[in-house]
């Protein structure tokens, strides 16, 4: 509705179609289905990224896909933790 | 206001204008005998011209030698809301009120479009009347004739609505059903109003028809689809029967047999819609369930209420939006402040960088909810939240960024806009008294011993407060709204946002992970489901801390959070789920939908009804097999083929003209299969239709239009079960189900995906058409 600016979710599926483009030529299933992982990610913080309103969608997207990333590696330890 | 009121002797049910288009109607009912007396009273309110002073000069003499205009004036006064200065205006009355809008735009044009400003241009006839006079619509009045003096005021929140009579209208053709096709020369075999039913030869029974509703004389008459059929239907006949305007009389004045507004096509929301021509009933109101948005929510005490807020005829709130009514309120305000009102909007967006408009333009905050079944879920949600901050943060176009307060210290969090603390503006005086009457219904209707018929009538008032304060945000971002500007509409999302996010830590921090959040909705889940924190107490806390009233709506036992088809994460309005007080909450699934296929709607039900019993999540899981029992059951019946026709309806609003589709489609063939039958269907309006062959590039066998069903066709089983895979999947997504794993159980091949087909009929009109 007269909206000027696309939203970050629009711009986002407008940036994943390039993706595709990349995926395409993915050869094996792994990395294929190790594409569709950044893909969830970048999707999985759109809230957060549109909350930011940051002109640069990159930095937005590389963002979720990172700490989609990092919430999958193994738990810190307990002291480490507790020491930030 | 001097001393007592006096006593009301009766109400203003409406104001019209006159058809000698120099005057209006007052319709008067009093209240000793319950008749409705008719008083024209000459009235041709002018509107005003702003420009440069020597152009005014030259159009005022100009105007006065044109027979179109009655009058022309001078006047000193500050016509502009957004610039308090006076000036010198032109007021020009014309001649016939039914020129004004013809009248106005010929001046814009001597003026380029660009000169001149032209205010209180649209506002009709009987609106300023109200205005000026202190009138609105179903006011108590005491008083003669043209004498009428409100004896409260419009905003009055305890009132008593005037006992109107209301009718139900309904036209037959001899030897048809309703909701078939009419032959073109259709006799009427019979018309229902009221308890009355008239039947008999054609002439005789309109003539019946005419002392019927002179005896039983109804304020208001109730019909089905009357814009579209029976009132056309009715005049039509009389008009074959040789009966004249003179004779033939349903209103409580003499009209010519002729619509008073014709049929559109329109664009809401991203939706196509059509409206139907409005038929005169003059002195009593139409309500047309079909051609109404508000009557099914609002019903008659809902629409009172706002006629009498927005000084609108009972019979445009019926058949406009709520925007036209918030709309109208602003007017009255604005009037009322000694402003007027702008034709069109002066006012241009500022300019900003791209990474601003990024900044700016942005609603309010959306979470992705975890997708799954999930139990001992808090929901707590603003009331009204939009409308109350816009009060509280006196957001407003004339008063956002004023030059008054530059170090003002309420400012959009991220964006900065400052708020006036010197005046209050337009939006929130106009909001501030719905705010409180939505807030005043709500306490009496929990309050103990209000008779429940009361209760119903202020659950409907509230209603009707709640859709006109939703569009009152909306209109903020709408180009043509004349008091909205964008960036109030980009505070309001930025104040909603900033509030959302800082909600987050305070409900961890009293006990609670957030699961979900939608613009003003959260949906939490206690950290440690063996100590639940206190629901009623956290919504305390935060209305207290913010000044805005959070509120409890339940705790479920169970929800589901639903996922995308395409990407398989969360959508934020897809959910369903039932509350520890016995009731469902459902978003995004068929049953909400008013198109939504019948027996798709009783497999919902089914498997509604048997989650209704489940605890909690593991609950929900362990019903699974039964639900997916149900849905075999269905598949097997469906596949017989003996499911009754008329639950297999499809609904389709065209989304565009008829002769601009390109693929051949479902509804595409409904439309032509309509045509073929001499019925037009112009874009925005529904079919209804069952799906017969859908491989079939024929209209005709391709579907079969509801107003053709003869109840024993071959239906496409395969179409109807991936239908029932679709819905399945739907509900039970989360719990594993696959939309293809059902159809191969059910023996049906998965869809093919579809191709898109080129009408050839359709590349040949192209060619065609082109000159």
């Amino acid at each position: 509705m007269g909206r000027t600016a696309p939203t970050y979710r629009q711009a986002l599926e407008e940036r994943m179609k390039r993706w595709d483009e990349f995926a395409r030529l993915l050869t094996t299933p792994e990395e294929r289905a190790a594409f569709e992982t950044l893909r969830t990610g970048a999707r999985r913080y759109a809230a957060q990224a549109t909350y930011v309103g940051s002109p640069d969608l990159l930095e937005s997207i590389l963002l979720s896909v990172l700490l989609d990333l990092a919430r999958r590696l193994p738990a810190e330890p307990a002291g480490r933790a507790a020491a930030r | 206001m001097d001393g007592a009121a006096p006593t009301p002797d009766g109400w203003l049910l409406d104001i019209t204008e006159s058809a000698d288009g120099r005057s209006v109607v007052l319709w008067r009912k009093e209240r000793s005998t319950g008749r409705v007396r008719r008083t024209a009273v000459e009235y041709r309110p002018p509107f005003l011209v702003d420009g440069p002073r020597e152009e005014l000069a030259g159009l005022a003499r100009r105007l006065g030698q044109d027979p179109e205009v009655a009058g022309v004036e001078r006047r000193v006064l500050a016509p502009s809301l957004f610039d308090r200065r006076a000036r010198t205006v032109l007021s020009v009355t014309p001649a016939r009120n039914p020129h004004r809008r013809a009248l106005a735009r010929s001046v814009d044009a001597l003026g380029g479009f660009a000169r001149f400003r032209l205010y209180d241009v649209d506002l009709t006839a009987p609106q300023l009347y109200h205005l000026g006079h202190g009138l609105y619509p179903f006011a108590p009045v005491a008083g003669r004739g043209a004498d009428l003096t409100a004896t409260e005021p419009a905003e009055a929140i305890d009132y008593v609505t005037p006992p109107l009579r209301v009718a139900r209208l309904e036209v037959r053709i001899a030897g048809e059903r309703r909701g078939r096709i009419p032959p073109p020369d259709g006799r009427i075999g019979s018309v229902r109003l009221g308890d009355v039913t008239l039947e008999g030869a054609e002439e005789d029974l309109l003539r019946a028809l005419v002392d019927e509703v002179a005896r039983s004389d109804p304020d208001a008459v109730l019909t089905q689809g009357g814009d579209a059929f029976d009132l056309p239907w009715l005049y039509r006949r009389a008009a074959a029967c040789g009966l004249g305007p003179d004779v033939f009389r349903l209103g409580r004045e003499e009209v010519p047999f002729r619509p008073s507004r014709r049929a559109y096509t329109f664009e809401t929301y991203g939706q196509v819609r059509h409206r139907d021509a409005a038929w005169p009933l003059p002195g009593r109101f139409h309500i047309d369930r079909a051609n109404s948005f508000l009557f099914d929510d609002a019903d008659i005490a809902g629409l009172v209420d706002a006629a009498r807020l927005s000084r609108l005829s009972l019979t445009t709130v019926v058949r406009q939006s709520p925007g036209t009514c918030f709309t109208a309120m602003e007017m009255a305000h604005a009037l009322r402040l000694g402003a007027h009102v702008p034709w069109k909007k002066n006012r241009p967006e500022t300019f900003r960088r791209g990474d601003q408009l990024v900044a700016a333009d942005r609603g309010g905050a959306i979470f992705l909810p975890p997708v799954g079944v999930h139990d001992l879920v808090d929901e707590f949600d603003f009331a009204s939240l939009y409308p109350s901050i816009m009060v509280r943060n006196n957001l407003s176009a004339e008063t956002l960024e004023c030059r008054c307060c530059p170090t003002s210290p309420i400012r959009a969090p991220g964006l900065g806009y400052r708020s006036c603390v010197r005046r209050v503006g337009l939006i929130p005086r106009t909001l501030a008294p719905l705010l409180a009457r939505r807030m005043a219904y709500k306490a009496a209707m929990k309050r103990p011993g209000t008779p429940p018929e009361e209760v119903l009538r202020l659950k409907r008032r509230v209603k009707m407060l709640k859709w006109v304060l939703v569009t009152a945000f909306g209109y903020q971002g709408y180009r043509n709204a004349r008091f909205g500007r964008i960036e109030c509409h980009e505070a309001i999302n930025a104040y909603a946002r900033r509030l959302l996010a800082d909600l987050v830590p305070l409900a961890e921090a009293a006990g609670y992970r957030v699961l979900h959040g939608i613009v003003d909705s959260l949906w939490l889940r206690p950290t440690d489901p063996a100590r639940p924190p206190d629901p009623e107490a956290f919504a305390r806390e935060m209305s207290a801390r913010y000044d805005l009233p959070l509120g409890y709506e339940g705790r479920y036992r169970w929800i589901l959070f639903l996922p995308a088809t395409t990407h398989g994460l969360g959508v934020p309005n897809r959910y369903y789920g039932y509350y520890e007080h016995g009731e469902f909450k459902l978003r995004g699934i068929g049953a909400r939908r008013h198109d939504t296929t019948v027996f798709v709607r009783r497999f919902e039900g089914e498997v509604l009804d048997l989650f209704r019993a489940a605890r909690d999540a593991d609950g929900v899981r362990e019903r699974l097999p039964r639900a997916l029992a149900r849905a075999d059951l269905f598949a097997e019946r469906l596949a017989a083929g003996d499911w009754p026709r008329d639950e297999l309806l499809v609904a389709h609003r065209l989304g565009q003209s008829p002769s601009e589709f390109v693929t051949f489609t479902d509804s595409v063939a409904a439309v032509r299969q309509l045509a073929d039958a001499g019925v037009h269907r112009a874009a925005g309006e529904l079919v209804r239709y069952v799906v017969l062959d859908r491989r079939s590039r024929s209209f005709r066998h391709r579907v079969r239009v509801a107003e053709l069903l003869d109840g024993d066709e071959p239906y496409d089983a395969g179409a109807y079960l991936e239908l029932l895979a679709r819905s399945a999947e739907t509900l039970l997504a989360p719990l594993g189900v696959d939309r293809e794993d059902l159809l191969s159980r059910w023996g049906v091949a998965p869809p093919a995906e579809r191709t898109p087909f080129r009408s050839p009929e359709r590349a040949v009109q192209g060619v065609l058409e082109e000159p």
